[in-house]
């Protein structure tokens, strides 16, 4: 009897843990409370923090249990992640849910979305001097495009071992927009850039809305094909949005689809971070090389912000610069809720919305194009 | 292998320059593409009005409304005569006005009223008419 208890003692997760573990479960701790307490992107902190929890509950190995072990269930999950399925699912969402109009309003703005792609090939050559080999740089690259879903797709394509360590990162700096941008922001511009004031827009038709998304289709996927998986999906679903024919599917898609997507591509990247696969010298380097990517790709954007200023007769704010990072809404909250503080009646979301989606479309290109290199 | 010549080596700096070169023209030229669609909508749409309402006008037209000037008496009666020389006395003014028709003479309607109340064409009471060559001279 005292054998058999002991093999139970043996077979648990308090006998099989180690300190990296502990340490990745503080890390699933630390995203659920960010994720709750603080409300920084609970949408993906939830799910992720809490598959940090379940992929970091040590067990006997053999059994079809972890998610890195055939034929277990956590395994089948995950191939939506390593195949790039649920990226693309997420776009179509995406796409569903984006509203272009600001953008066709004002489409000098997605020059801006344009310059913070910058981030993803200072990233590119940084990784690649510190000695990762190319299609690791490539996929720790497009980090600075501050878009999870492209970066895990292109991770899946390039370099799935990594999938876990950079989703984590892309993820966590998304999540901490509100800390990493507003200091490179105040530091680039001048408070009487931040107080520069962006005319309405023109109001944009429905024929246009509707016309957008067969443009951009046809001329971002030519210029990269290997874009197709995320574009494709993007402008399909804005497509149905803003068709207005198929408002079932529109409706669908931006409500259940990309929810069960961003569960199911939440929970399992976050159960890959196995504390014993996840806790590598590399890891922190694409975590280090993560955060360089992020920032340079906000200067990238308001610097430019700032050329094009140089040449517009009417100003652009070059606070929206630091919007044309992929990471939707929250980079253009940011931009609005610091040009709030300058001047209480200077409202710059809707503008801030249409960097955003330029750069949606900018880092999905970006994606396609590294993957070309290699292909 | 670190550094620069591990840059190098794995082609880094081209694929930078290529990827954003082609990152930045291909958002450029969406931009631009986007700028036009509603320049394109407007003419397309108002193609059907740009031919029913040239903005040039015609020069060769004159003015919209023109008055009309009905001949005299005697340019009438040398237009009539001929026709009435063709009937056989009385006859009815559907005769007439078929004559005309056939001559395509403009204003018919009025001209013969005009006719009727010179005493040119002369009522017989029974609906017939007869043309009075003394007036007429």
């Amino acid at each position: 009897m005292l054998d058999l208890f002991y093999q139970f003692i043996t077979n648990t997760g308090y006998y099989l843990a180690d300190y990296r573990h502990v340490i990745m479960i503080i890390v699933g701790c630390i995203f659920l409370y960010l994720g709750t307490a603080k409300k920084y992107e609970p949408l993906l902190l939830v799910p992720i923090g809490f598959g940090i929890l379940v992929g970091n509950v040590p067990f006997f190995k053999g059994f079809g249990i972890g998610i890195y072990e055939s034929n277990s269930v956590l395994h089948y999950l995950y191939f939506g992640v390593t195949t790039g399925v649920y990226p693309s699912i997420v776009f179509l969402g995406l796409g569903a849910m984006t509203d272009f109009s600001s953008l066709l309003a004002n489409p000098k703005l997605m020059l801006l979305g344009a310059a913070a792609q910058m981030g993803i090939y200072f990233t590119l050559l940084g990784a690649l001097f510190f000695g990762f080999l190319p299609k690791e740089a490539a996929s720790i690259a497009i980090i600075g495009g501050a878009d999870g879903p492209t970066s895990i797709f292109l991770t899946a394509k390039l370099a799935p071992h990594l999938i876990g360590p950079i989703a984590i990162a892309a993820y966590s700096y998304m999540a901490l927009i509100p800390v990493i941008q507003p200091p490179i922001m105040r530091l680039l511009t001048s408070r009487t850039e931040r107080l520069i004031r962006m005319p309405l827009g023109r109001e944009v038709s429905k024929k246009e809305l509707v016309i957008f998304p067969v443009v951009g289709v046809l001329l971002c996927c030519f210029l990269a094909p290997t874009a197709l998986p995320l574009l494709g999906m993007l402008f399909l679903g804005n497509f149905l949005k803003e068709c207005g024919v198929v408002n079932r599917l529109a409706g669908t898609a931006q409500s259940a689809i990309i929810d069960t997507a961003t569960i199911f591509l939440g929970f399992t990247v976050g159960a890959s971070t196995q504390g014993d696969v996840f806790l590598t010298p590399k890891a922190l380097g694409i975590f280090c090389l993560g955060a360089v990517a992020f920032s340079i790709a906000t200067a990238s954007g308001v610097i430019f912000g700032k050329i094009m200023n140089l040449f517009l007769k009417e100003k652009i704010n070059p606070l929206l610069g630091a919007a044309g990072v992929s990471a939707v809404p929250g980079s253009a909250r940011e931009v609005h809720v610091m040009g709030l503080k300058e001047d209480p009646t200077n409202f710059l979301l809707m503008h801030g919305m249409a960097c955003n989606s330029s750069g949606v479309i900018g880092s999905a290109i970006c994606a396609g194009i590294l993957w070309s290199f290699f292909i | 292998m670190f550094g620069i010549e591990n840059i190098t080596n794995n082609n880094g700096w081209a694929m930078a320059v290529v990827g954003a070169t082609t990152v930045f023209l291909g958002l450029v030229v969406l931009s631009f593409v986007i700028s036009q669609i509603h320049k394109i909508l407007d003419l397309w749409e108002n193609r059907g009005k740009r031919h029913a309402h040239p903005e040039k006008p015609l020069k060769d037209k004159g003015p919209a409304f023109q008055e009309q000037r009905l001949p005299t008496a005697s340019e009438l009666c040398s237009i009539y005569t001929p026709l009435v020389g063709q009937l056989k006395e009385p006859f009815q003014l559907v005769q007439l006005f078929e004559k005309t028709q056939e001559m395509d003479l403009p204003h018919p309607h009025l001209s013969i009223k005009y006719l009727q109340e010179a005493e040119i064409l002369v009522a017989q009471g029974d609906g017939t008419f007869i043309w009075d060559k003394q007036k007429a001279n």
